[in-house]
């Protein structure tokens, strides 16, 4: 991996060509009537989530007034598909020991918006013993974790405790990681840093075994071609303090989007024709591609002025947080 | 490979059956080695299995305590191998760099004898630097027989700035369950100064030999590791 201070203009292509793609896909993100029944939230409410998540960060975040602009019109339509929160104090009465609406609504409520109804149920539920029994693996706890800070709760258990049982914590040998464990990692780091906001929660120990791992992990998922991964781990690297710049696993990346701005998970995209396909093919990979050239411009941008400490986007963007300073 | 009717075993499996020798006597097993012991001066196929295995051939002479010592016979089988694959003027760094690996190995680990041993051939070091790390570790693991000691100190010089893309280069081996690079690139790294513990080399090369270590050459490069520089369990 070498060091410089990237490709802005390719980045910013690769961004507005993935919102791009997202908006025209409006109508695949839309929730169905039965979203809180009997639909398959794989199809429904994760996608609506990541979105979420994902354009929440580049609006506030990106340099550029005009991706800033694209990315908050892409939440504001994810967050009128939630009518207006009302759709997560369904979720959370149907479902009240679910971490999975808390973890969604977490993703508006960091945003300033909320739904009374909501509110007052995750007030209750979160305080019972039962919520606080482990659930699904470590990384995603502290996805737990962080939908709690953002909603105000008191978090269930110390995030730091729980990341040093995670795959980042233990700082596994490199050579161990199968594509399970190396998503593992590059979503610790996202949940640490509060997805790139707060890059410097992450030590010098933790940035010293990414700094010199990730390059082994990025040949080998960019051979496999699985360009979700390989987006996650340029992503991490772009969070990594003076970020290296990997001209030749952006340039593949870049090239496996498509004209539409579409970005396959795996190998090619569909050929089939069949919009629905392309969608469930492409929307995760397409906007992790979007974050990571957000987190990676960003980091061309420090490269160019020195560190940003003071840059009034990041400021604003920065979550409170209880242990930046823990070792 | 006592008793094999010439040409009616392939020269990988000459090689094979070496390495297995070589092995067995840098664990310290199987009686005193003699080169000329596992390859027979008179085999058709000797030169080219010595001029593969390179500095590998001589590796049981660089221990402290090897028993027996260097015969005639073993001599010949080295001269032999040298006059018959000199690399050619077009020939590759690996080439060349393996053919001096047996050179310096001869100067280092054998006796002086009547006639002296060639000098060893020019090999440059320019690749080292400008080479993309994916590129250099298959390189350097087909070098894996110049990681003992004494041997091409100027290539190890110059591979130390390289410590952290060798160790890449040994992680994409493993997930490529390429064991043969990775236990190459495990032995050289064996030898440099400042591998990341990070990196786990100890318990790599353990895994490396018992997920590969069918291979009697990916066997040969984590015994040499452990033999001569202490690395692996």
């Amino acid at each position: 991996m070498t060091g410089g201070r990237g490709d802005p203009g390719l980045l910013d292509r690769m961004v507005r060509g993935s919102l791009g793609w997202l908006d025209e896909a409006r109508g695949f993100f839309r929730l169905p009537p039965n979203v809180t029944t009997d639909a398959d939230p794989n199809l429904t409410l994760k996608p609506l989530g990541e979105l979420a998540e994902l354009t929440q960060l580049i609006g506030v975040l990106h340099p550029r007034d005009e991706i800033r602009q694209a990315a908050r019109g892409l939440f504001a339509f994810a967050w009128n598909e939630t009518r207006d929160g009302e759709l997560f104090a369904e979720l959370i009465h149907g479902e009240p020991f679910a971490t999975y609406p808390v973890e969604l609504y977490g993703t508006f409520a960091q945003a300033g918006l909320r739904h009374a109804d909501a509110d007052a149920l995750v007030q209750t539920t979160t305080r019972l013993r039962g919520w606080r029994v482990a659930r699904e693996d470590h990384t995603r706890t502290l996805n737990v974790l962080n939908a709690e800070r953002r909603l105000g709760l008191r978090q269930h258990a110390d995030f730091a405790s729980v990341l040093a049982l995670t795959g980042l914590g233990r700082l596994p040998e490199p050579w161990t990681l199968d594509r399970k464990s190396v998503y593992g990692v590059t979503h610790d780091v996202f949940h640490l840093t509060d997805w790139g906001r707060n890059r410097q929660r992450l030590s010098p120990e933790f940035a010293g075994y990414l700094r010199l791992w990730l390059p082994s992990w990025l040949d080998t998922w960019l051979e496999e071609e699985m360009w979700d991964l390989v987006g996650e781990l340029l992503a991490v690297t772009a969070c990594l303090p003076a970020a290296p710049f990997d001209p030749v696993a952006w340039q593949r990346l870049a090239t496996a989007q498509a004209a539409d701005g579409s970005v396959p998970e795996i190998g090619a995209a569909p050929s089939s024709g069949d919009p629905a396909e392309a969608f469930l093919a492409c929307y995760h990979s397409t906007l992790v591609t979007a974050f990571a050239a957000t987190l990676a411009r960003i980091a061309c941008d420090e490269a160019e002025a020195g560190p940003v400490a003071g840059d009034p986007a990041l400021v604003g963007g920065r979550t409170p947080c209880e242990s930046e300073n823990a070792p | 490979m006592a008793e094999q009717t010439q040409g009616a075993v392939p020269l990988s499996a000459v090689i094979a059956d070496a390495a297995t020798g070589v092995a067995l006597a840098l664990r310290g097993e199987g009686g005193p080695y003699a080169l000329s012991g596992i390859l027979r001066h008179n085999d058709a196929l000797t030169p080219a299995a010595v001029r593969v295995l390179g500095a590998d051939a001589l590796a049981p002479y660089a221990m402290e305590h090897r028993g027996a010592p260097v015969g005639p016979e073993d001599e010949a089988v080295v001269r032999q191998a040298l006059a018959a694959y000199p690399p050619g003027a077009d020939a590759s760094e690996v080439s060349r760099w393996t053919y001096r690996g047996l050179v310096e190995a001869s100067h280092a680990f054998l006796p002086a004898g009547a006639q002296p041993w060639p000098a060893p051939p020019e090999a440059a070091t320019g690749w080292v630097d400008s080479t993309p790390w994916p590129k250099l570790s298959h390189r350097v693991s087909q070098l894996a027989a110049l990681a003992l000691p004494k041997l091409a100190p100027g290539l190890a010089e110059q591979l130390t700035a390289r410590t952290d893309d060798l160790s890449r280069g040994f992680v994409r081996a493993v997930r490529r369950r390429d064991w043969l690079q990775a236990a190459g690139l495990g032995r050289w790294l064996a030898r440099l100064p400042d591998v990341a513990p990070t990196l786990g080399l100890d318990s790599g090369l353990a895994f490396v030999r018992q997920m590969g270590g069918a291979d009697p050459r990916v066997a040969l490069h984590v015994v040499a590791a452990q033999r001569f520089y202490g690395r692996g369990w």
